[in-house]
């Protein structure tokens, strides 16, 4: 599967990509802000593994660390981001010590971005052709008539006619419009795509065809897809396998189909609780109280303790260690102190941590 | 629609001059703009062609009439107190007038462009570097600057030197009014740019692998083009304007005569006093209507150019 999907490729691997390695390994990234009040601990020892033509979702509330994360793989934090530490292997490449030069052969070639609100990424006063062919132009160094060229052919793989490379911006739809940042991300033959909340502006509609052609590309041209999205039905539409970070860190991750029919760590609960369902009784939707927490001084412990229902003595005060199940996820949570381990209820708030399976089948 | 499709594929040169012949269309079918190049092209061939439409340039010794003689049919716009026919002076003052404003008009533009985009774009040490320089040449009031500067340039490249068929002391005309005017545009750009580079597609085109010197002329300068047209009508106005005054004091060439240098002559003559009217009319005439016509050309110009503007498909 491997072989095959890197063998698609249009251009070379790198020349130093070890063909054995996975595609994509983060180990242990660590994420800082320089702000004048302190520094920001935006993303603190996350791991985690995309393998060829996979699709990885990664999901939380606003502000814990998940564009910051996908954003730190070819390192294009604002000025004051730096890389603590931690590893990124594409290929089996280290990105974290290449200069900025060397990273240059990484970006948009190997990893590129869908950006969120399609209208501000595109310039008003370019046409789409040439926008979308020029990474194109910047990265591959083709002249210009060789890029508008493949930005007809892109055009045309995104489902917009190729006539309408000479449009401006403001003459396409929203949907058009996400369609071409598409188009623009697949200009290189990326290895992996991520897509920072792609469908967020979107009616449900055009969020449906954006998912399904994303699904259709990452099957026929063998992508690997990061999706980042508050969305949690986008991720149960799309993805494989789904991170559930919280300030930071990784709360839980596993397939799909495991994490989100049994959650086990009480974030993931509390937020598929959060989310409607189609099955549940019409009623409220549950809310997580509080916010999260200050990043410059995270809390001791585990970082969702001061939220979380289930929170033990322990919680305050020591950092849960990851521990992975023999179903593949992965959880950090006191109530899981070994992969075989039944949590502890009792220590558990009783009926606030509800019986852990079947939770959202409900 | 499939037509122009096979077109673009199989020829792609074809798409840029089927582009040009477009905003071409769409700028003939504004009244405006029509009639403003219609003014603009008439007094360019005045500019061109002088001697062939009313004679070689008339001096003291060549005069054709009699002193300050009104309008008749042997002389249309009346003569001067010379005797010398004013539609004679007015036509060759053309190719002065707006050679100067052209000339003055480019190097205000290139320069006000080019500083304001770079300054805007670049911040920091740079940025302030350089609006210090501007807020130098802002300050400098024209005709003082003229005034030193046009003995200086003159002893530079001598009074008799000639640059493309211009003499030196208009040279110093067009030096002036482009030293004391470029800072006006570059400070309008830069607060549009300063704008702009905020913008996220200024962000995805650095991610998409552009470097400075491609964004400024690929993303930057055409969002500000619409700005740098309007300025270039607006400098050209003032650049005329300029000019009328520098000669108007004294500052022009005598032997070459701008508009200016008729309005110059009609003071000193005492043409206001006199009643001698057709003395006056016909140089402010055709400076306010060559202004006019290059604001009409810019406004249809701005419209045709900014995709926004002009989106009626």
């Amino acid at each position: 599967m491997s072989a095959g999907v890197r063998g698609r490729r249009q251009w070379p691997l790198p020349r130093l990509a070890d063909p054995t390695a996975p595609l994509l390994e983060v180990e242990d990234l660590s994420v800082r802000f320089r702000m004048r009040e302190g520094s920001v601990k935006a993303v603190d020892g996350v791991s985690f593994r995309l393998d060829d033509g996979e699709a990885l979702g990664i999901a939380g509330e606003s502000g814990c660390g998940k564009t910051t994360t996908a954003l730190s793989l070819v390192r294009l934090l604002p000025p004051n981001g730096r890389i603590r530490s931690g590893s990124v292997k594409l290929f089996g490449i280290d990105l974290v010590p290449k200069t900025e030069k060397q990273l240059g052969r990484y970006r948009w070639r190997e990893i590129a971005i869908v950006f969120q609100g399609a209208m501000n990424a595109l310039n008003p006063v370019q046409r789409i052709g040439d926008q979308i062919g020029e990474p194109i132009e910047v990265r591959l160094g083709q002249p210009r008539e060789a890029a508008r060229k493949r930005a007809g052919e892109l055009l045309d793989l995104v489902g917009i006619p190729k006539q309408r490379a000479s449009a401006y911006p403001h003459e396409l739809s929203g949907g058009m419009r996400q369609r071409a940042m598409i188009a623009m991300a697949l200009a290189c033959d990326p290895a992996i795509v991520i897509g920072d909340e792609p469908t967020t502006a979107l009616d449900v509609m055009v969020q449906a065809q954006i998912l399904q052609l994303l699904e259709r590309l990452r099957r026929e041209l063998g992508l690997s897809l990061m999706l980042i999205t508050h969305d949690l039905s986008v991720i149960a539409e799309t993805c494989d396998k789904v991170l559930v970070m919280y300030a930071g860190k990784v709360a839980e991750e596993g397939p799909v189909n495991r994490v989100f029919t049994a959650p086990r760590h009480p974030y993931t609960k509390k937020l598929l609780s959060a989310f409607p369902n189609i099955h549940a009784d019409r009623r409220t939707l549950d809310v997580i109280p509080g916010s999260l927490p200050d990043l410059r001084n995270p809390p001791p412990g585990c970082r969702f303790a001061p939220r979380c229902p289930a929170a033990m003595a322990v919680c305050r005060e020591v950092v849960p260690p990851e521990v992975r199940f023999a179903d593949g996820v992965r959880v950090a949570c006191h109530l899981y102190p070994t992969p075989d381990a039944t949590p502890n209820l009792d220590l558990a708030l009783a009926g606030q941590v509800p019986a852990l399976d079947g939770e959202v089948a409900r | 629609m499939s037509l122009q499709a096979t077109e673009l594929t199989v020829e792609p040169p074809a798409a840029p001059t089927r582009r040009t012949r477009d905003a071409l269309g769409r700028y003939l079918s504004r009244t405006d703009g029509v009639i403003g190049l219609a003014v603009l092209v008439l007094f360019g061939i005045l500019a061109l062609i002088p001697t062939l439409l009313v004679g070689p340039l008339q001096n003291v010794t060549t005069a054709t009439g009699t002193p300050l003689q009104p309008p008749s049919l042997a002389f249309p716009f009346g003569t001067d107190e010379l005797g010398r026919d004013l539609l004679n002076l007015t036509v060759h003052g053309a190719r002065i007038s707006m050679t100067i404003g052209l000339m003055a008009t480019l190097i205000t533009v290139f320069l006000g462009a080019m500083m304001g985009i770079v300054s805007g774009f670049a911040g920091g040490v740079l940025d302030a570097f350089l609006m210090r320089v501007s807020d130098f040449f802002l300050v400098l009031p024209t005709v003082v600057l003229a005034l030193i500067l046009a003995p200086v340039l003159l002893d530079l490249i001598g009074p008799d030197a000639e640059l493309f068929g211009i003499r030196s002391t208009l040279i110093v005309v067009v030096v002036v009014i482009g030293l004391t005017s470029w800072a006006t545009t570059a400070r309008i750009i830069r607060s549009q740019v300063l704008s702009i580079k905020e913008r996220m597609f200024v962000d995805r085109a650095r991610v998409v692998g552009s470097g400075s010197g491609w964004i400024m002329r690929r993303h930057i300068l055409p969002n500000v083009v619409n700005l740098i047209v309007a300025q270039a009508v607006l400098t050209f106005a003032a650049a005329v304007f300029t000019e009328t005054t520098l000669a108007f004091i004294g500052l022009g060439d005598p032997s070459a005569p701008s508009w200016g240098q008729i309005l110059n002559a009609a003071q000193s003559a005492g043409a206001p006093g006199l009643g001698a009217w057709w003395y006056i009319v016909p140089p402010a005439a055709c400076v306010v209507l060559v202004v006019l016509a290059f604001t009409l050309v810019g406004n249809a110009l701005d419209e045709v150019l900014n995709p926004k503007a002009g989106g009626r498909r």
